[in-house]
């Protein structure tokens, strides 16, 4: 009684089977003649960069590797960020990943996670000419270089020079200055600076670092990230003093923004000023590129040495790479001079290239302003989240945009970041 | 009358009761093929749900990042969390979240199901065109919604015109109007479809009793709470299963608009666990979040079934 509804789905499950099992087959089968047609295995090169010119400058320059085939996966920059751990830890690793140079990727050498490239480092090697400061931000804490920075940018105040003439205004040299800038903008109706601390609330600590250089120092910002200063010191106050004076002068939209909504009101000439990356000249429209300048945050304190925030972005290769050869002969590829050159060239923003034989004179004036800038500055510190840990940064973008909503409360602000950054530093 | 009552949930054992009649012992008679498409589905689920689950309640007492080894801390995470005022901000946020979200979407979509339980012009295409947000993820409908609710954005011009600027507001960046500018977001895409359970619920009840009862001289509120909502305890159960669990699980539309923003004002538990398990790598204090999310979805649940069960014997 139960043979004919058995016998058709033994049929289904047979018809189901058939076709299943050569679809299997044909996968494994292209898995293989994937890696015996590139004569060695395959490499696989994650990517977290999704803003469209630099993914597709990248895709172009991975494209044009001779090497063996890579495969490139670029992922959202947020799971990016939460898978990394695993996938460094997985059996089978991508054998490149691209991540930021510091305290993060010094965390994974920390756990062997990291492939050793101090033969790239090494004379004769990619990275031998680069920058002393570049050599220290890629060595773990055992000595062996762990990371391949490939760009970097600076951070500055941006504005468009045709609306500072239309304005009769001219770039502040001097803090007071600066307010005195802000102030008369203000009074003729436009919104001094402007910033995108809605959906992308790390943008408040730009201001946060550069006010604390300014005031106290690259040394003790570095410090006070790494936990050796209470957030309670009454030199943070005097950084929210600061912050605090600037906060009538940002367009109130700023915490319904992100950071390139934040461009909107400067393409309109409603805004004048933004303390941003340099990757914002992506985010104007391409006949206004060439109208933006930039001037340094003008010295609070002149005893203070010079400080820029200049934050790096590079490769590092699993430990686990299943071909660390070859990953080393993508790593040095990407670090050369013309792959550099390429990548900066189409990716359409006004990264620097970390390599010194990169030719820059067919660059920008505002990239060429922007190496002065830092080959000139005492000291370089990268970014709120990248000379901490993205841990620190979550409760300095909910300390900074409270602060930012209420800026009288000062030494609430401080109380509750430090209890925050407590559970962080004992966690 | 009874049979009708019990039409919705009696399909089923009417339809085993035949085949049992038909077939004798129950098991014994059940074809191989069956317990294979049983066991198997059964086995995949253990492996990739419970196990994982399960996981999830031993990283609780331990603080992990994700490498290395996981440090057994024991209650530690539970204690932290006691303390932390932002794990409170984002419990009383569910609450409000349940309340607000379950309430407003039932009694809208209960409105909406009695007011379009009637043949009439344009019923159907009122009936599609709530259903509709339903076909959109989550995702899209909080990026559809932040562009709404965005500064100068539509719903500040509507405001403009009405001549009620008094009332234009950064809505997702105040912290007083972010939780709910976000919670009328996600009624507005979970209406239609609680609308559309309870349809169904109004097509099985039975209209005589209704015609009976307005014939004895009941007036339609009461012919609605007396003869047509016990009628609807079946999906009742549902609806509040459902609602439960969605607003208990919602984290997409929270953090495609607000991120827990400004300042951790729109935290719900989800958006935390997520933020500190996934942003943060906090895997063991993620986890433990995680877990007071199951206990409370379970708790909620088991509770209101055992009180369905109990209704139900008497």
């Amino acid at each position: 009684m139960s043979t004919p509804p058995f016998s058709r789905r033994s049929f289904l499950l047979g018809a189901a089977s058939l076709t299943t099992v050569p679809l299997l087959a044909s996968c494994v089968g292209t898995g293989a003649d994937g890696g015996a047609g590139g004569g060695t295995t395959a490499l696989t090169l994650q990517s977290w960069i999704q803003d469209a010119g630099p993914k597709a400058a990248l895709e172009s320059v991975v494209a044009a590797f001779d090497g063996p085939p890579v495969t490139l996966n670029s992922v959202a920059t947020e799971q990016f960020r939460a898978q990394l751990s695993t996938y460094l830890t997985s059996a089978t690793p991508p054998d490149v990943l691209g991540w930021y140079a510091g305290s993060v990727a010094n965390s994974y050498a920390d756990e062997g996670l990291l492939l050793d490239v101090s033969d790239l480092w090494a004379p004769g090697g990619a990275c031998a000419n680069f920058s002393d400061a570049l050599r220290a931000l890629s060595t773990g804490a055992d000595g062996k270089a762990i990371f391949v920075p490939q760009n970097y940018y600076w951070w500055s105040i941006f504005y468009k020079k045709s609306a500072f003439q239309q304005w009769g205004v001219q770039p502040p040299k001097t803090w007071d200055e600066f307010i005195a800038l802000c102030d008369t903008l203000k009074a003729r109706g436009i919104h001094p600076l402007t910033n995108g601390i809605g959906s992308t609330a790390w943008m408040s600590a730009g201001w946060f670092d550069y006010l604390n250089l300014r005031i106290n120092g690259a040394g003790y910002h570095r410090e006070l990230l790494a936990g050796k200063h209470s957030f309670e010191d009454p030199q943070v106050t005097a950084v929210l003093e600061q912050y605090a004076r600037l906060v009538p002068y940002f367009h109130p939209n700023q915490t319904s923004w992100d950071a390139q909504q934040a461009v909107t009101p400067m393409v309109n000439n409603e805004a004048a000023m933004y303390l941003v990356g340099a990757f914002c000249t992506e985010y104007f429209p391409a006949d206004q590129r060439d109208d933006l300048d930039f001037f340094s945050v003008p010295t609070i304190d002149p005893s203070v040495p010079s400080a820029e925030e200049a934050p790096t972005d590079g490769f590092f290769a699993a430990a686990g790479s299943q071909n660390p050869e070859g990953a080393k002969q993508l790593l040095s590829y990407l670090a050369s001079a013309p792959a550099q050159q390429s990548f900066i060239e189409k990716s359409g923003s006004s990264n620097l290239p970390t390599s010194p034989d990169v030719d820059t004179s067919t660059f920008s004036p505002l990239v060429q302003k922007g190496i002065t800038l830092l080959n000139e500055t005492a000291e370089i510190t990268q970014f709120f989240n990248r000379d901490s840990s993205d841990a620190l940064q979550t409760t300095a973008d909910a300390a900074l945009t409270q602060f930012i909503a209420n800026p009288s409360d000062i030494r609430g602000t401080q109380r509750q970041w430090q209890q925050a950054a407590q559970q962080v530093f004992s966690s | 009358m009874t049979t009708m009552q019990r039409a919705p949930a009696g399909a089923a054992p009417s339809t085993r009761g035949t085949r049992d009649r038909r077939r004798g012992g129950p098991l014994r008679r059940v074809p191989l093929l069956v317990w294979m498409f049983l066991l198997v589905p059964l086995a995949v689920e253990l492996f990739w749900v419970f196990w994982p689950a399960m996981n999830s309640f031993s990283l609780s007492f331990t603080s992990w990042k994700g490498v290395g080894a996981a440090k057994p801390v024991g209650l530690e995470n539970y204690q932290r969390l006691a303390a932390d005022p932002i794990f409170h901000t984002a419990l009383r946020n569910n609450v409000i979240w349940v309340v607000g979200f379950g309430g407003l979407s039932v009694v809208g979509g209960l409105a909406l199901a009695v007011a379009l339980n009637r043949p009439g012009r344009g019923v159907g295409f009122y009936r599609s065109a709530i259903y509709l947000p339903m076909v959109i993820s989550l995702a899209v409908t909080g990026l559809f919604w932040r562009v709404m609710y965005q500064p100068d954005g539509p719903i500040d011009a509507g405001l403009g015109v009405l001549g009620l600027d008094w009332l234009q507001r950064q809505w997702l960046a105040d912290p007083d109007t972010a939780l709910y500018a976000v919670l009328i977001a996600a009624v507005w895409r979970q209406v239609g479809y609680i609308m559309v359970l309870y349809l169904a619920g109004l097509k099985g009840t039975d209209p005589t009793l209704e015609e009976a009862a307005a014939v004895d001289g009941a007036n339609a509120w009461q012919r609605f709470w007396r003869i047509v909502m016990p009628q609807l305890r079946g999906v009742n159960t549902v609806v509040f299963a459902v609602t439960v669990i969605d607003s208990l699980r919602t984290f997409d539309i929270v953090w495609a608009m607000t991120r827990g923003g400004p300042y951790n004002t729109t935290q719900l538990l989800s958006t935390y666990m997520f933020q500190q398990a996934f942003t943060v790598v906090n895997l063991g204090y993620g986890s433990a979040i995680a877990v007071v999310i199951f206990l409370l979805a379970i708790a909620f649940i088991i509770t209101y079934l055992a009180r369905q069960a109990r209704a139900e014997e008497s």
